[in-house]
């Protein structure tokens, strides 16, 4: 007999051998369907299952393509797919997946490099000079952006 | 440890100087259920935490949120770069500008300073991840209302992304809780 038949109507509507509590959702299941790279930084989510907007506030289009959106939707696929593993750390599927994105990443930001500058300090190694201060920060937008 | 990437996770790109609409925007940077709330929320819940994945899914997602620091206070930055006197005037920012000028401030859009009562770590794993969840919810609704009163759609636009993270992150905190 399992604990949860001892369970009377004395505990009430939730069990005395229901843990303490456990803030519950329905969890995500699987790492696929999921959106192509550049639509997954567009939606904000790479899981069309977590797309859920407010109202009808959808985005007009995909976002504007350069070199840096390149970069930061390859970035966003490997973000969204790290914090999927973390609660789905045995998703072989997903690490594979994972793991080709952070390859393509890898590459993106080299591109990026070689166009625009450093994205981390330490790429500032691969220039002729302390490159590392001079634009784009990119909190100025767009225009900076372009070299 | 931290390495900073001189990027932002998503574009912003805003024309229009609006300082009206930076300072409601800016309790995202600094306000009740901002990401300088979420960033640090999660990054100091990590200590206490007993299992490996949930120690992950604080530092990754505490990360991201200050990424999202960042693009709040870019929006509030470029929203406010290029005003006239006249603009600030009319759209009632003189009590902002006259302490911090066109500076990004950690403040709640009533002016309150940052405080570190919005948030509670408790050292304890239920109490905390189901505070995460409701702060998540919390952030959310709190771009729900940015967008409601949001006319500018280069603004509208990164809104919109900023509150699909809210929606990602509280399914992970949610799968994370099932997961310990």
């Amino acid at each position: 007999m399992s604990d949860k038949d001892n369970c009377t109507y004395k505990e009430g509507p939730l069990p005395s051998c229901a843990p303490l509590a456990v803030p519950m959702l329905a969890a995500q299941q699987h790492s696929e369907p999921a959106y192509e790279s550049v639509d997954a930084l567009t939606k904000g989510t790479l899981f069309p299952g977590l797309d859920l907007p407010f109202m009808d506030y959808v985005a007009k289009g995909p976002v504007e393509a350069s070199p840096l959106t390149e970069l930061m939707a390859l970035d966003f696929v490997c973000q969204e797919l790290a914090l999927y593993l973390d609660t789905h750390p045995n998703d072989a599927e997903a690490f594979k997946k994972w793991k080709s994105f952070t390859a393509l990443a890898k590459e993106g930001r080299r591109r990026y490099n070689e166009m625009c500058g450093p994205v981390q300090r330490g790429d500032t190694a691969m220039f002729d000079g302390w490159v590392w201060p001079e634009d784009p920060w990119l909190w100025n937008g767009r225009k900076a952006g372009k070299k | 440890m931290f390495v900073y990437e001189k990027k932002l996770q998503y574009p912003v790109n805003i024309k229009t100087p609006n300082p009206a609409m930076a300072k409601y925007i800016i309790s995202q940077y600094g306000g009740p259920d901002g990401e300088l709330s979420a960033s640090l929320r999660y990054l100091s819940q990590r200590y206490s935490m007993p299992y490996p994945e949930l120690k992950a899914v604080l530092t990754d997602i505490g990360v991201e949120e200050l990424g999202h620091l960042e693009m709040v206070g870019t929006i509030v930055h470029q929203l406010t770069r290029n005003m006239t006197v006249e603009q600030l005037e009319k759209q009632g920012f003189q009590d902002y500008f006259v302490d911090h000028t066109a500076g990004v401030y950690a403040q709640a859009a009533s002016g309150f300073p940052y405080s570190a009562a919005t948030f509670q770590v408790k050292g304890d794993v239920i109490a905390d991840l189901a505070e995460d969840m409701g702060a998540e919810q919390k952030a959310r609704v709190t771009y729900d209302n940015i967008l409601r009163m949001c006319d500018d759609p280069d603004v509208i636009d990164v809104i919109r992304f900023l509150r699909e993270r809210e929606v990602v992150h509280f399914q992970r905190f949610g799968d994370a809780s099932g997961a310990g």
